[in-house]
């Protein structure tokens, strides 16, 4: 492969908000986050993969005590989504506020976004669709 | 076929809490003379050392612990290992220490765990934990440590059901025993209502949910059958012993409502020991979050799927109940210094197999199973024992 992807790329599509997934060249398998091989078939025969950015709600909590870096954001959202393409990633979730958490549902489609986070780092996040 | 040759003939801890004024080394020092010179063990007879610490080198600055620990607990000379694995850092290094005798290396063994965590602010605590994480992926993001539990909580809570005040009632439990237990961090007994604070940590976690930041260390000696009536004439047999990973990232998980490394460690540890779920007349579990024993007692096949809840609601799972579960108080109230919590359940398991918890003393105790994992359950390790004489 002349374009095998990096994290460090990875990073910096979600940085100029253009998230890009991996993909297994050998069985056509998706990953949301970077991995050295294929989850299925071991084959670290591997290629960015554009995706809808749609999917859903999987799980989340609300973070209400945080590390320095991310103290200033709390209360905030983290959640669990799965793509339509199949892979899952933790992401921010925004759209909701943070101190009724109850009001979120299981289930919900949701669809790419970005944050911008105090640090200055963009964080991958997703809103309601 | 179980395991034949590995017997433990000593087991002690510290008091667990926020033991001002008591270092990293001394604590340590101090759980290795419990467990050696003032148990009948010779320190001269221990052959070689397996330690386990999670994250001394940001908590209290200090790399190459095992040479440095050995040295000032009248240890020195002898080979060291530090073991880690976050939360199971015990755990691993009991089960390395367990492979050393029943390969014939050696006969006896210190298995000891130890950390220091009071010293530094909460916030730096809990960038610490973090580590345990993905760094890249998760934590990077500002997930936390309860935030991965809080994850798995929502997951358990919508598929079957359990509340918040289930989990509350783990917490009442834990703190019932503790107030018993002279070497917990918190001997008094809270009500359902004060578990039930609203004091979010990662919602729906709250402050009762959480096992508190923690000082303490632990040791056990195991040695081969030849040695161990030299120094007891009741010991305690190790006949199963698992170990599984899981995917760092929750997010490459199907299933957020079980951990797949404790099921799987757990089936290996009873296959090994020839026994099941029922034969065990007691279980210590992981309980860094009442949700993680909820979920650990269902994944070491103790009940069923979603049924955990309901047992905690029935007291099953209380000190006298059919299903005792960490009688002393867990995790949650006995504190968590993270690298001694899998060596000092094993001194919870001894104690209480061998009939010597006092008041914290289960009704049955021949045989049990002892879980301990790590981090976002990325590792977990299951050891399953019995009184030699059963």
């Amino acid at each position: 492969m002349s374009n095998k992807p990096t994290i460090e790329e990875y990073l910096k599509n979600i940085e100029e908000r253009m998230f890009k997934a991996y993909r297994c060249v050998d069985c056509g398998s998706l990953m949301a986050i970077p991995s050295g091989s294929c989850y299925e078939c071991g084959s670290n025969n591997i290629d960015w993969a554009e995706v809808s950015g749609k999917g859903k709600l999987i799980s989340f909590t609300v973070i209400h005590v945080a590390p320095d870096e991310f103290a200033e954001e709390t209360p905030y959202y983290v959640a669990i989504i799965e793509l339509d393409e199949g892979p899952r990633v933790s992401a921010r979730l925004l759209g909701f506020d943070p101190l009724k958490p109850e009001e979120v549902t299981l289930g919900i489609p949701v669809i790419l976004d970005y944050e911008k986070g105090k640090s200055g780092k963009t964080y991958l996040a997703f809103k309601p669709a | 076929m179980p395991l034949k040759n590995t017997n433990i003939v000593s087991a002690a801890q510290t008091k667990f809490g926020a033991l001002k004024g008591v270092t990293f080394r001394e604590m340590f020092a101090e759980a290795v003379d419990k467990a050696t010179t003032q148990a009948g063990v010779p320190k001269k007879e221990i052959q070689a050392a397996f330690i386990g610490s999670f994250i001394p080198e940001m908590l209290v600055h200090q790399g190459h612990t095992a040479p440095l620990l050995l040295d000032f607990a009248g240890l020195k000379g002898i080979p060291g290992t530090r073991h880690e694995a976050a939360c199971a850092s015990g755990a691993t290094a009991l089960r390395a220490a367990i492979m050393a005798i029943e390969s014939g290396i050696y006969d006896t063994v210190l298995v000891a765990g130890v950390e220091k965590m009071t010293s530094s602010s909460t916030a730096k605590v809990t960038e610490a934990l973090a580590a345990a994480a993905d760094d890249q992926f998760e934590s990077s993001i500002g997930l936390t440590f309860p935030g991965v539990f809080g994850i798995a909580a929502v997951a358990h809570m919508q598929r079957y059901g359990t509340t918040e005040e289930d989990m509350a009632l783990v917490s009442v439990k834990a703190h019932k025993n503790a107030s018993t237990n002279p070497l917990a961090q918190f001997q008094k007994e809270i009500t359902l209502e004060k578990a039930l604070t609203p004091r979010y940590v990662a919602w729906p976690l709250k402050l009762f949910d959480c096992s508190p930041i923690s000082d303490g260390a632990a040791a056990v000696v195991l040695t081969s059958n030849e040695k161990a009536k030299k120094y007891t004439d009741l010991p305690v047999k190790i006949t199963g012993t698992g170990q599984a990973s899981a995917s760092m990232d929750l997010c490459n998980r199907s299933d957020l409502t079980s951990f797949s490394s404790s099921v799987d460690a757990s089936r290996i540890a009873y296959k090994m020991a020839g026994l099941e779920p029922k034969d065990m007349d007691f279980a210590i579990v992981h309980d860094c979050f009442t949700i993680a024993e909820i979920i650990a007692s269902e994944d070491i096949g103790f009940f069923k799927p979603g049924e955990a809840a309901k047992a905690v609601r029935d007291g099953v799972t209380a000190l006298d109940g059919d299903r005792p579960i960490n009688p002393m108080g867990g995790l949650k109230a006995v504190g968590h210094p993270v690298g001694a919590t899998g060596v000092k359940q094993v001194v919870v398991a001894y104690k209480e197999l061998l009939g010597t918890a006092g008041p914290n003393q289960v009704p049955k105790h021949d045989t049990c199973i002892v879980h301990n994992f790590g981090g976002t359950g990325a590792t977990c390790v299951v050891t399953v024992m019995r009184r030699s004489d059963v």
